[in-house]
C-alpha cells in the first residue's frame, strides 16, 4: 500500500532538522568557510581562497596518507564483511542458540574507544599479557612499536574484534527476515548451498549490507582513536591515516588549513557513499 | 542439523568466544592486579584497591556521573527528535522526502573530527563547552540518523490501519504517539536506545573537545589517568566500570538486537 502525500509531514521533521541544523549543519558550513580563510585567532583571518587546498594536494604526503587509509578500508572490510557474514549464516539455524552469540559479538562495541587500544597493547605486552606471553613463549618477536608490519597486524586485529559484532548483527538481521518458503522451495529443487546463498540470501540481504559497508568504510577510512593511541602514526609515518594528519592539523592551530583537510576528506567519504548508494539503485531496479 | 554442522558451529564459536574475550579477561585479571607499588602490599599481588581508588577518587566519580548524564540526555534527544521524524517518513510521502534521508545518511556519514574545530567554536559561544548537555547534543549528528532510521523500520512493521482505528477511536495525534504508537513499537525503542547509547557512550574525538577543564566523561578520565608512571591496573579497573553500563543494555536488547534492521532501503 502506497503512503498518502501530505506535506503537513514536514511539521513532523522539525525538532530533527533543527537538531542536526545546530550541531551537523552549521558546524559543516563553518569549515567550508574556513577552508578559505588564514586563521590566526577567531577575530583574525585573512580570504586566501583555495590556497590551502592546493597547498595539501601538492604534497605528496597526503597522497600517501590518502593511499594507506584506503589501503587499511580495503583490509578491514575485506575481512570483516565476509567473516561476518558467513558466521551469521552459520548463526542462522541455531535458533535460541543464537542470542549469547549475539550478545558475545556485540560486547567490543560498548567498550569505549581510547580503550580498546589500551586492551590490546596490555594483551600483546609481552611479559604481562596473554597473548604476550604465548607469543614469547613461541619465539614470535611481536614489536608493534618499531615493525611497521607488526603495527598494521594489531590495528587490523582490534579494528575486526571492535566492529566484527556490527557486521555479524546487521547480517543477522537480514538473514533472519528472509521467510521459511524460499529455503523450503530452494530445497526441493535441490539447489546447492552456494546456489542459496548467491540467488535467496544475497539478494535478501543487500539493504542491511549495504550499511554495513558504508558503516564500516566510513569508520575504518577515517580511522583515529585506536590507530593513534596504538602508534601515533609509527613507526615511520607507516599508520598515519587521513584522520591523523587532519589531527595534527588541529592541534598546530593551523585551523585553515585544517578546514581544507577536513572539507577533502568529507568529499571523498562522501563521493564513495554517493557512487555507493547510485550503483545500489540502479541495479535494485533492473 | 547434521553432526557435523553441530561440531563445526562449536568449534567457530568456540575460537570466537575466545578471540572476543581475551582482550576482556585481560583486562579484569589487570584491574584487580596491584601494578604500582604500595605500602604493605606487592606489585602483582591481587587486590581490590583499584576499584577502592575508582569510588574514593571525587574526579572519577563524577566523570562516571557525567558520563551517565550525557548518554541519558542523548538518548531522549534522539527519541523526542527522532520518534516524529520517523513516523513522517513512515507514513508519508512528501516534497523532498528522499532528499532528507539521503542527507541524513550523509551527515552520519561525516567523521566527527572533521565537525570538531567549529562545533568548539560554535558551543564556546553559547555556553556550551565544559558540560554534559554539549556532549549529549553534538552526539546527535552521527546518533539521531541511526534513530531515525531504525525507529521507521519499526514503525513502518506496523500495519497503517492500526492508526486509522485509533484516530477514528478518537485519540488525538499526540495522545496516540504516547498511548498507542509507542506501546507498540517499544522493542523498536529499545534497540534504538542501545545503537544510540553504543555510539554516544564510546565517542571520545568530540567529547574531549567539548571538555578542556571540566564536564569530562569516563574516557577523558581513563586518559589523564596515563602519564609519567601510569597505574594501569587502576585504569583498567575505570575501563571495567565503564563497561558495566554497555553490557547492562546487551542483556536488557537481547532478544531484540538483531531485528533493528529488517530493512528498507
Amino acid at each position: 500500500m502506497v503512503n498518502p502525500v501530505s506535506n503537513r509531514a514536514w511539521w513532523l521533521l522539525t525538532p530533527a532538522l533543527g537538531l542536526m541544523g545546530f550541531v551537523a549543519v552549521i558546524p559543516l558550513l563553518a569549515v567550508f568557510n574556513y577552508s578559505f580563510h588564514d586563521i590566526f585567532t577567531v577575530n583574525e583571518a585573512y580570504w586566501i581562497g583555495p590556497e590551502w587546498y592546493a597547498e595539501i594536494t601538492r604534497n605528496p604526503t597526503f597522497w600517501a596518507s590518502l593511499g594507506r587509509s584506503a589501503l587499511f578500508s580495503a583490509i578491514a572490510l575485506g575481512i570483516q564483511v565476509p567473516l561476518g557474514i558467513w558466521l551469521a549464516l552459520l548463526l542462522l539455524k541455531m535458533q535460541r542458540f543464537a542470542v549469547p552469540v549475539l550478545m558475545l559479538v556485540a560486547m567490543p562495541l560498548v567498550v569505549p574507544w581510547n580503550m580498546i587500544a589500551g586492551m590490546w597493547i596490555q594483551l600483546v605486552h609481552p611479559e604481562n599479557g596473554i597473548a604476550g606471553q604465548v607469543m614469547t613463549a613461541l619465539g614470535i618477536a611481536f614489536d608493534y612499536k618499531f615493525t611497521a608490519l607488526h603495527t598494521w597486524v594489531l590495528i587490523v586485529l582490534a579494528d575486526t574484534w571492535h566492529w566484527i559484532g556490527l557486521v555479524v548483527i546487521l547480517a543477522y538481521a537480514g538473514l533472519s527476515a528472509i521467510p521459511h518458503a524460499y529455503h523450503q522451495a530452494a530445497a526441493i529443487d535441490g539447489a546447492s548451498r552456494m546456489a542459496v546463498f548467491r540467488y535467496i540470501e544475497l539478494p535478501r540481504i543487500t539493504g542491511a549490507l549495504s550499511i554495513v559497508l558504508l558503516l564500516r568504510f566510513i569508520d575504518s577510512f577515517m580511522i583515529y582513536t585506536e590507530a593513534f593511541s596504538i602508534n601515533a602514526g609509527g613507526p615511520n609515518n607507516a599508520t598515519t591515516f587521513l584522520s591523523l594528519e587532519l589531527a595534527a592539523d588541529i592541534g598546530s592551530y593551523t585551523y585553515g588549513r585544517a578546514a581544507a583537510r577536513a572539507m577533502l576528506d568529507v568529499l571523498i567519504v562522501l563521493t564513495v557513499a554517493w557512487a555507493f548508494v547510485r550503483i545500489r539503485s540502479s541495479e535494485a531496479r533492473r | 542439523m547434521t553432526m557435523r554442522g553441530i561440531i563445526l558451529r562449536l568449534a567457530v564459536f568456540g575460537l570466537l568466544a575466545v578471540f572476543i574475550l581475551l582482550p576482556f579477561a585481560q583486562t579484569v585479571a589487570l584491574s584487580f592486579t596491584l601494578t604500582l607499588p604500595r605500602e604493605g602490599h606487592e606489585v602483582g599481588a591481587f587486590t581490590w584497591l583499584n576499584y577502592a581508588e575508582v569510588f574514593k577518587r571525587p574526579e572519577l566519580r563524577a566523570a562516571v556521573v557525567n558520563s551517565l548524564t550525557y548518554v541519558t540526555l542523548n538518548v531522549a534527544l534522539c527519541l523526542i527528535a527522532g520518534l516524529p521524524a520517523a513516523y513522517a517518513f513512515a507514513r508519508y510521502r512528501f516534497v523532498g522526502d528522499r532528499h532528507v534521508l539521503f542527507a541524513l545518511l550523509a551527515f552520519r556519514l561525516t567523521p566527527p573530527v572533521v565537525l570538531s574545530l567549529p562545533i568548539f567554536f560554535l558551543f564556546a559561544q553559547v555556553g556550551l563547552v565544559n558540560s554534559p548537555v554539549g556532549i549529549a547534543l553534538v552526539h546527535c549528528a552521527f546518533n539521531l540518523p541511526i534513530a531515525i532510521w531504525i525507529l521507521e523500520s519499526f514503525i513502518s512493521a506496523v500495519p497503517r490501519e492500526y492508526d486509522e482505528t485509533c484516530f477514528i477511536d478518537g485519540h488525538s495525534l499526540p495522545d496516540f504517539f504516547f498511548r498507542r504508537l509507542i506501546p507498540a513499537i517499544a522493542p523498536g525503542i529499545g534497540v534504538t536506545v542501545f545503537f544510540c547509547f553504543i555510539f554516544s557512550w564510546v565517542e571520545v574525538v568530540l567529547a574531549r573537545i567539548l571538555t578542556v577543564t571540566a564536564g569530562k566523561p569516563i574516557t577523558m578520565a581513563i586518559n589523564a589517568l596515563y602519564g609519567f608512571r601510569t597505574d594501569i591496573g587502576l585504569v583498567m579497573a575505570l575501563t571495567v566500570v565503564s563497561l558495566i553500563p554497555g553490557v547492562a543494555m546487551i542483556w536488557f536488547v537481547r532478544n531484540y538486537i538483531a531485528r533493528g534492521f529488517v530493512i528498507r532501503t
